[in-house]
């Protein structure tokens, strides 16, 4: 029998009980043969909110998760036994840990899985079917990586499970807030701000480096319309930084021939004319749109204004129910694509 | 002055409009924001599948960089990466490389890339390697 290395063992404390499956929202299915490696994983996936099912070897993780599915996540061992008392034959591929992923995956595609492949230096090196490539792997024990791959598992069913309304609510706010940034938005597009914001949910990093991550006690809508505004703020202060620098029509010479403006890297206060026209001409072009709708140009004015629902009901003598009707109408002329909105396209036609 | 004051304040006052209407589509019916986007001329279940799609996207291209720093054997903590003007920023904890991608393109740059992480081995646990 060959001599195994000896491998850094957590302290053993009791382990926090376990929550009951059924009463959980975050359940885990571990499959791992090495006892220490059981007890680390599953100490870990208690303390990130999971009840843990666990199994010692494929077969009982098989059967496990015919009984028990769906899980939030399945974590496999690479090197997990087929059975109980077998041995591992080290010189041969590991088939095992590979085949339960399979298995599971017939059973259910979109299963979230990890597979700890904890001997092997990088993921390149781990052999595995073109198939569960996709599969995460883990090849470093760090707690932070487990972590991000725990966080991506439970983002991508959060996606999966917005309903047709909830995406369509995404794509309104996206565009609108996009809208909102002017010159700041910079070619961008909603999609682009909606995706900043789930990158910025998976990486959790920002400029400020305050980071972005969900906190799961708050909708996933409501997260992403958060981060959304937020990044687009982001967006708009650096248009700011950036942007609002005067250019001087009188050029100076340094001693070596070089030209500068004197007003180099001197931030201005106001915008430049070509700026100021450009952002009179949106106002004015969305003010068009509504020439021949009084009420909704009172209500776009009360709104360019800055004036909350109560004062443009009581400028414009509208009720409540008016109110929104007429904004419903600006909503859906904005969002027409004639009107430089993003619906309406004949897609695929 | 007064009139500069008023164009000054152009891009806010679209600003405030827009972030007005973007909220108010936070306070929608599952019916209702289904029919204005019908009226707006737009398949709903077409615009959610798109919207879907780019949220896959965003995670995708994440994914794409993870794997490929993963397959080097570099070691990124994923609370590391902060966001420059072209893209996001890292370093490898274990080698000191640094990566970038831009989330639009999904173009991936850096010396990380290069080749192997040199010091990878360093906290991999090796508890078969010599049986094997």
């Amino acid at each position: 029998m060959a001599r195994l290395l000896p491998y850094p063992k957590p302290p053993a404390p009791p382990l926090s009980p376990t929550k009951s499956i059924s009463a959980s929202p975050k359940t885990a299915l571990l499959v791992e043969s090495d006892k220490s490696l059981l007890s680390f994983f599953r100490r870990f996936l208690t303390d990130e909110g999971y009840a843990v099912r666990t199994a010692a070897n494929s077969e009982e993780g098989l059967r496990l998760y015919r009984d028990c599915a769906p899980f939030m996540v399945v974590f496999i061992d690479y090197w997990v036994r087929q059975r109980n008392g077998m041995g591992i034959d080290w010189l041969a591929p590991q088939i095992h840990g590979v085949g339960l992923a399979k298995a599971i995956r017939e059973i259910n595609p979109s299963q979230g899985m990890i597979i700890a492949a904890l001997d092997y230096q990088n993921a390149g090196e781990v052999p595995r079917p073109r198939e569960l490539m996709d599969i995460p792997l883990l090849t470093d024990i760090r707690n932070f990586h487990l972590c991000s791959l725990l966080e991506k598992i439970e983002v991508e069913r959060a996606i999966e499970a917005l309903t047709p309304s909830e995406l369509l609510r995404l794509r309104q706010f996206a565009d609108f807030r996009l809208r909102g940034l002017g010159r700041a938005a910079r070619g961008r597009t909603g999609g682009d701000l909606l995706g900043e914001a789930l990158l910025g949910t998976l990486i959790g990093a920002e400029t400020t480096r305050k980071g972005r991550h969900w906190n799961k006690d708050v909708d996933f809508v409501r997260h992403l319309t958060g981060a959304m505004q937020s990044i687009s703020n982001c967006w708009k202060r650096q248009f700011k930084d950036t942007e609002a620098y005067l250019i001087s029509e009188f050029p100076i010479r340094d001693a070596e021939g070089h030209e500068h403006s004197p007003l180099d890297n001197v931030a201005s206060g106001d915008a430049a004319a070509d700026q100021l026209l450009i952002e009179k001409d949106e106002e004015d072009r969305v003010l068009t749109i509504f020439k021949d709708d009084p009420e909704a140009t009172q209500v776009l004015q009360g709104l360019l204004d800055g004036l909350k629902k109560t004062e443009i009901m009581a400028r414009s003598g509208l009720d409540k129910k008016k109110l929104a009707a007429t904004e419903r109408r600006i909503r859906v002329k904005l969002l027409g694509r004639t009107n430089g909105g993003s619906m309406g396209e004949k897609h695929g036609r | 002055m007064k009139n500069m004051a008023d164009k000054r304040n152009h891009d806010e006052r679209l600003e405030i409009l827009m972030n007005q209407l973007a909220e108010s589509v936070l306070g929608l019916s599952d019916p209702a924001i289904l029919a204005e986007t019908c009226e707006a001329g737009a398949d709903p279940q077409r615009e959610a599948k798109r919207t879907r799609l780019v949220l896959r996207q965003a995670s995708k291209a994440l994914d794409n960089v993870n794997k490929r720093l993963s397959n080097l054997g570099h070691t990124i903590n994923s609370n590391g990466w902060y966001r420059g003007h072209l893209g996001y920023h890292n370093t490898c904890i274990t080698c000191g490389s640094f990566v970038s991608f831009t989330p639009a393109t999904g173009e991936m740059r850096g010396e990380a890339l290069d080749g192997l992480c040199a010091q990878s081995d360093q906290y991999t646990i090796r508890r078969r390697k010599a049986s094997r």
